[in-house]
């Protein structure tokens, strides 16, 4: 057997959850992923799942007769076109797992197209952008939390799972300028209704009532200010342990509040944020804080900057005028489908029939629907027209934005298999012959 | 007094922007000027004529009903900015309904989407069964929500009804939301408005209040901790002089805002509750 060629590149990045390593080191033996060191088991899943399999699109792909057949790219353009340039209000979704190359073009198409415009902030950390609107945010990179944070809050988040290697990376484990002793010189709070693998290695959990973060916020900024209130016990959390997290925060030489979807998709939701951020900005009278949200998606932060950008906001965009309006629950992809108000969707690097509430789905499906996937998925099972697309950050290079907003490079580490194109080239044959049959 | 009838051909598929019905826009206009007005259908522009049959005669902007019928809980926008004469709509009224209007009457004989009398100026704005979210709030990113004016809900409103509200007793801007019962938050960040709710609310109202007077008649889940009881009363009085006789209790707060009137002296450590916002609570 002849022994295959392993060729080793480095530095490369994660592209999968928002902490978005930059120190993977990949082996490629006959264009196969067939090692990945440094990533976590789920990032290292991912550059695994661009090896051939029978989930992947290789060829363009049209309905016909209820069924997905193979076509060619000139023809899925054609139609793909036909469709967006109709449409009276079209959606165009997704752009979170994605390079901000890519999410230029969407931001281009949705406006020629004078479309809705969203990405999946929508439906994670979209309230954090509203609270943030509303109130600020007193932030930092992740850098500086490394190097001085002596005090973390992880609130509603759960790094163990969700985002394994911000722990040894940036915020628990690892060693900072001024923490040399590494886990040691930090305190760990965790506060969350589940007792998470991430509660179980903290110094203090504070297991708060299920959808109460915002009654527990509002007391713990009532005792920073020196009120006595008249309660015993705050959404399930004692007086005397929401007195000692009040110490523990204003004696801090730096703390920060890494915040998770268990604070922005509970009850309260944006409210939640605000309250933090409030809490947050009145620490700073005392000592040093910071807050941040723990973003999901690689580049979902990225898609927010593009939009915000090129359009002036960052999610739930509205182009029928021609310039962009912004209104989370009027424009928001969620909302405009419930509703049934749009009558053609462009859904790019996302899943939205896995996460959209169903009755959002259904009439999601009710109309023509494109999809930008590299994989099969439930979305796409379901579209009239799928453009098989390089994955980004594997087989495609660009920009992408880490949960602290700091921008960094995706790297191609091998070539996309059959006839897939990146996401900004199947952007722009769509922006060309969009314009074309407007007679533009 | 001259009136001017517009009755919807037919439902729309897609939600129509029809911010250009208002008494300013129609005042002293032939029904062929007012039909060319234009409406927003998605991406295309057309008229007030391709969507309603307008009858009538319109003079004077102060002395003009608009009365509108049909379903027109698709149509966006009505009465935004207007600022003299009346609307009446006979029927169900999508989003941002009387937004931003500063001066005449709109009453709307049905339901209201969210956004109903956002960023109110002045004048009155009436709904006689319920409305959606964001009555009277602030749109996203403003810190001033309504200003001046009155909103009657008959029914229940949504959440976060009369956010940012920005009153003030000496400028004699009061801001007035009255509503049979509400969802969460009612009042976040209220800053000198009253809203009197005749029945029950959800969650966490008043949150981060400052100023103003809030009144629930009804029963309210539970007072966010940051709140202090005063005490027990038998009459509230409104920032406009009036007054509200019954059992309620007092609370004060929200005491967990920064940089309001809730002092905590350096001295004696104790509250001031004096100067600060006000919740009542039936007894
Ligand atoms: S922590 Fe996130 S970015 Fe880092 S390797 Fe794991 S999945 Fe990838």
């Amino acid at each position: 057997m002849a022994v295959k060629k392993i060729k080793t590149i480095y530095d490369v990045l994660c592209p999968f959850c928002g902490t978005l390593c930059d120190d993977l080191e990949v082996d490629i033996a006959d264009n196969k992923v067939v090692e990945v060191r440094n990533a976590c088991q789920i990032g290292t899943k991912k550059f695994y799942s661009s090896n051939p399999n029978e989930h992947r699109y290789e060829t363009p792909m049209i309905k016909k007769n209820g069924k997905l057949e193979r076509a060619s790219w000139e023809e899925a353009i054609d139609k793909a076109a036909d469709i967006l340039a109709n449409a009276k209000r079209p959606l165009l979704y997704g752009f979170s797992s994605t390079e901000c190359e890519a999410q230029s073009k969407g931001v281009e198409l949705a406006e020629i197209l004078g479309g809705v415009l969203d990405n999946t902030a929508s439906v994670c950390h979209g309230p954090s952008l509203l609270a943030k609107q509303d109130v600020g945010q007193p932030g930092a990179t992740l850098g500086e939390f490394k190097n001085r944070a002596d005090l973390v809050i992880f609130w509603g988040s759960n790094p163990v799972h969700a985002h394994p290697r911000h722990l040894s990376r940036y915020s628990e484990f690892v060693r900072g300028y001024f923490r040399k002793d590494g886990r040691n010189d930090r305190y760990i709070v965790v506060v969350d209704p589940r007792n998470t693998h991430t509660a179980q290695i903290a110094d203090l959990y504070i297991q708060v009532n299920p959808s109460e973060d915002y009654e527990l916020l509002n007391a713990i900024r009532a005792v920073l200010r020196g009120v006595e209130l008249d309660e015993k016990e705050v959404s399930g959390v004692s007086m005397e342990k929401i007195k000692e997290l009040v110490n523990t925060m204003k004696t801090c030489s730096y703390g920060v509040i890494f915040f998770g979807m268990g604070l922005t998709q509970s009850l309260s939701h944006h409210r939640n944020i605000d309250a933090a951020i409030c809490l947050t900005r009145e620490l700073n009278d005392h000592t040093k804080f910071s807050i941040i949200p723990m973003r999901g998606h690689y580049n979902v932060a990225g898609a927010n900057q593009v939009f915000t950008w090129n359009t002036g906001y960052a999610y739930s965009i509205d182009f029928s005028r021609g310039y962009a309006r912004y209104n989370p629950g009027e424009f928001s992809s969620v909302e405009v489908l419930l509703k049934d108000q749009v009558d053609a969707s462009l859904i790019v690097a996302s899943d939205p029939a896995s996460n959209f509430p169903a009755a959002s789905v259904k009439n999601l499906f009710k109309h023509p629907l494109i999809v930008i996937d590299p994989h099969e998925s439930p979305t796409t099972v379901y579209a009239d027209i799928v453009l098989p697309a390089a994955i980004a950050g594997i087989e495609a290079e660009g920009t992408a934005y880490r949960m602290d907003n700091v921008p960094l490079r995706l790297r191609k580490v091998k070539d996309a298999p059959g006839e897939c194109l990146t996401d900004k080239i199947i952007l722009e044959k769509l922006i060309e012959k969009v314009k074309e049959k407007r007679g533009e | 007094m001259s009136e001017i009838k517009l009755k919807l051909k037919k439902e729309t598929e897609i939600p129509l922007e029809a911010e250009s019905i208002t008494p300013d826009n129609f005042a002293g206009k032939s029904i062929n000027e007012i039909k060319k007005l234009v409406v927003y259908y998605g991406r295309e522009e057309l008229t007030i004529g391709d969507f309603f049959n307008v009858t009538g005669k319109s003079e004077e902007k102060d002395d003009l009903i608009i009365s509108i019928n049909g379903n027109l809980s698709n149509v966006k926008r009505i009465g935004e900015n207007m600022s003299g004469g009346e609307i009446i709509i006979n029927g169900d009224v999508g989003m941002h309904v009387g937004n931003q209007m500063s001066g005449g009457k709109i009453q709307v004989n049905g339901n209201a989407d969210d956004w109903a009398g956002a960023m109110l100026k002045g004048g009155e704005l009436e709904i006689t069964g319920d409305a959606g979210n964001y009555v009277g709030s602030a749109y996203r990113g403003f810190w001033k929500g309504m200003t001046n004016g009155v909103i009657k809900v008959k029914g229940k409103i949504g959440v976060e009804a009369m956010l940012w509200a920005s009153g003030s007793v000496p400028a004699k801007r009061l801001p007035t939301l009255i509503c049979g019962s509400a969802g969460s938050f009612l009042g976040i960040h209220n800053h000198g408005g009253t809203i009197i709710v005749e029945g029950d609310v959800d969650r966490c109202a008043g949150a981060d209040q400052i100023k103003g007077i809030i009144v629930i008649k009804g029963k309210a889940p539970k007072i966010l901790p940051s709140f202090k009881k005063i005490g027990e009363v038998k009459e509230i009085e409104l920032f406009n002089g009036e007054k509200i006789t019954g059992k309620f209790i007092e609370y004060a707060g929200d005491h967990s805002v920064k940089k309001n009137h809730s002092t905590v002296s350096k001295k004696t450590g104790e509250l001031n509750k004096s100067v600060n916002g006000r919740l009542y609570i039936a007894a």
